[in-house]
């Protein structure tokens, strides 16, 4: 009865946001960002979702917020090699950066959220995240004046709910973009000085299919990079002495033998802040990365055919080094925590 | 929950498709108990030994100094001249790093596994030992002591062939070789100048020559064996030898060299 009574409740709430949408302007060498129809940013939508994402009140002990694993001073990703949840509660997987995450058509290393608005909740929830019932949230969020205010802002009335919090989230994430580096100023804005030559020979390899072939996966395309394909594949990360595999990846989801120990190709926009790399956080520095991949990954049964033709000599491999440090772009302002006034 | 359940029911009548098709392996009845396995102890009273020498005939190759200088990092863990490692002579010809071991009359014994580990290192972007022996099953334990990531690939092609990245400060690695190969070349994905060489047997009668180029193979019980060498560049040899009950028997081997 009472769930009934709830879920009737929510269904009169309104998740639409109101007033007018704004424009997010996607940097050079991005597509336009995509906007979910139900869900088009609004000011007041970006300015709730950000307040939301540095809010510790979203964990049972008030001690997290999502920036605390997506650390805006580590380009919203984690130096932890794994990151630790409420009372230290260790996770399984490194948190990946939030840079272009609007580009995603899946979320999470195994994919298993489709949107950033279906995203948002999990962690909120997650035992080994912030561990707090929806229903805590949304009573911890209600009782603040300023959050009535914001919610009356963005969505028509003071009412907090879920769904309201998920869109906000996702909106505010949808504005961590990052391009206009030296690379797309070298690739897309026709200035041929960006790169340092290390660096354009880096990228020569990077395209190279029987040297880096990087781009197999981490894609660029004559219009814009994203330096994702969106698909899964195993790399050979956390592989055992017998050769089994200590997460399964994308098998969680789709059961299919195959997808054993694929995880979802990153972006590499800013990596060189991102450290520790890949979905266990086990490489600590690019070299490492390079070399790993120099290696040929780790043999396992499920290993991508595309790893296997990597050829990569010392030169090379610091000029590949030095190709992912142009990577990095400036991030838009506003995405830092408001100091409240008190 | 309800997604898992109605993937297992789905599964379900497939599962039994296959095992009604599986008929011809024998109904499972009450499974033989394996026989104990007996190892075989050698007699400390009637054991022997052979021992010998390798020796290079003919001018020694000069030893090449490998090129590091694509990998700085090598360059500097490396402290002084990397020598190559595929023919050494030493002290009055001998021929270092020869693989040594019993190739037949050993049969129907069974050996006990060894319970030590075989260390190989990577240091100096080099393999430490370059030619390793080890009995089928013994643990090998792979370490990594340069501030670079190295990847040991071992090329088997009879045990199961991987390679597997070990960066600076990683853990060991824990592998062992489940059948007998001679040799399982070894390289590293990274570093193309890194080579070293396994020997995987199912008895602990093995050696690698010293750098006088003398061996010595010892608790060896009396018979007929033929003995092998092999090295990397100048191939195999055999001999027969007989070790007589507590007997010392000596065997030498030579290699020549284009003169
Ligand atoms: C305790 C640390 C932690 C907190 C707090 C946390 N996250 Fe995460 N986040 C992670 C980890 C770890 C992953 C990767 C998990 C996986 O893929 O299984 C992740 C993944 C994500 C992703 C997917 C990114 C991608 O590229 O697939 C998004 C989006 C995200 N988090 C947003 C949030 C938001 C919004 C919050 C706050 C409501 C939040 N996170 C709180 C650790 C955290
Ligand atoms: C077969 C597809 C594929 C190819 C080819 C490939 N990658 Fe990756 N890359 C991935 C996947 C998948 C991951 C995440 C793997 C994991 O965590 O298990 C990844 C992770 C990374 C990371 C770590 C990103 C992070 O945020 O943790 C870097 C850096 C990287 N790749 C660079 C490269 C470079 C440089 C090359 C070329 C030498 C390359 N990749 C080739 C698929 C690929």
């Amino acid at each position: 009865m009472v769930l009934l009574f709830t879920a009737g409740c929510r269904a009169k709430v309104s998740e639409s946001p109101i007033g007018p949408s704004v424009q997010l302007h996607a940097p050079l060498g991005l597509p336009p960002v995509p906007i979910p129809p139900d869900n088009p940013p609004t000011e007041a939508t970006i300015a709730l979702g950000k307040r939301l994402f540095y809010d510790i009140r979203l964990s049972k002990d008030n001690t997290l917020a999502c920036a605390t694993c997506h650390d805006p001073e580590h380009d919203f990703s984690d130096p932890h090699p794994i990151s630790l949840g409420v009372g230290g509660a260790k996770g399984i997987r490194n948190a990946p950066t939030l840079i272009n995450v609007a580009y995603q058509s899946s979320q999470f290393w195994d994919g298993r959220a489709t949107s950033l608005e279906i995203q948002a909740a999990s962690p909120i929830a997650d035992p080994l995240e912030m561990n707090q019932t929806h229903k805590v949230s949304v009573s911890k969020l209600a009782k603040d004046p300023v959050y009535r205010k914001m919610f009356t802002d963005a969505f028509g009335s003071k009412d907090v709910t879920l769904g309201r919090v998920e869109r906000s989230l996702a909106s505010f994430e949808r504005t961590i973009l990052s391009g206009d580096s030296a690379f797309d100023r070298f690739q897309y804005g026709g200035q041929p000085t960006a790169l340092t030559p290390a660096q354009a020979r880096g990228l020569a390899l990077f395209i190279n299919p029987i040297k880096g072939n990087c781009a197999a996966c981490h894609t660029i395309t004559p219009q814009y990079a994203l330096f994702t394909d969106g698909k899964f594949h195993n790399i050979g990360i956390g592989v055992n002495d017998d050769g089994t595999l200590k997460d399964a990846g994308r098998y969680h989801e789709t059961t299919v033998k195959s997808d054993t120990g694929a995880f979802k190709t990153p972006t590499l926009r800013n990596i060189a802040n991102t450290a520790p790399y890949m979905h266990d956080g086990s490489l600590q520095t690019l070299e490492q990365v390079v070399s790993f991949y120099a290696g040929q990954g780790n043999s396992n049964p499920y290993i991508d055919r595309e790893i296997k033709t990597i050829h990569l000599d010392g030169q090379e491999r610091s000029d590949l080094v030095e190709f992912l440090k142009s990577l990095t772009g400036k991030l838009p302002p506003n995405l830092e925590e408001e100091k409240s006034h008190p | 929950m309800t997604r898992f359940y109605s993937r297992l029911w789905l599964c379900l009548p497939f599962a039994l498709v296959i095992t009604g098709c599986k008929s011809s392996p024998p109904p499972p009845t009450a499974a033989p108990a394996k026989p104990a396995v007996s190892y075989f102890k050698v007699d400390p009273a009637t054991a022997g030994s052979v021992s010998g020498k390798i020796t290079f005939s003919g001018r020694p190759p000069a030893r090449k100094v490998i090129d590091m200088s694509e990998d700085p990092a090598c360059v500097a863990a490396h402290k002084g001249k990397a020598m190559e490692e595929s023919i050494i002579v030493g002290n009055k010809s001998g021929l270092e790093n020869v693989f040594v071991y019993i190739k037949s009359g050993l049969e129907g014994k069974n050996f006990e596994t060894p319970t030590a580990t075989v260390v190989i290192n990577q240091g100096g972007c080099q393999f430490h030992p370059h030619i390793i022996g080890v009995q089928v099953d013994q643990p090998v334990e792979i370490t990594n002591s340069d501030p670079v990531t190295h990847n040991i690939h071992p090329m088997a092609e009879i045990n199961r062939e991987w390679n597997h990245s070990q960066g600076p400060g990683d853990p060991p690695m824990h592998r062992k070789f489940v059948k007998q190969e001679i040799m399982i070349p070894v390289k590293c994905n990274i570093h193309s100048w890194m080579h070293a060489y396994i020997g995987v047997l199912n008895h602990p009668y093995f050696t690698v020559s010293k750098e006088d180029g003398s061996f010595t193979i010892a608790n060896l019980p009396p018979g007929t064996y033929t003995l092998a060498t092999w090295q990397e560049k100048l191939g195999t040899q055999e001999q027969q030898v007989t070790v007589a009950p507590g007997g010392q028997a000596v065997i030498n081997f030579t290699y020549k060299g284009r003169s």
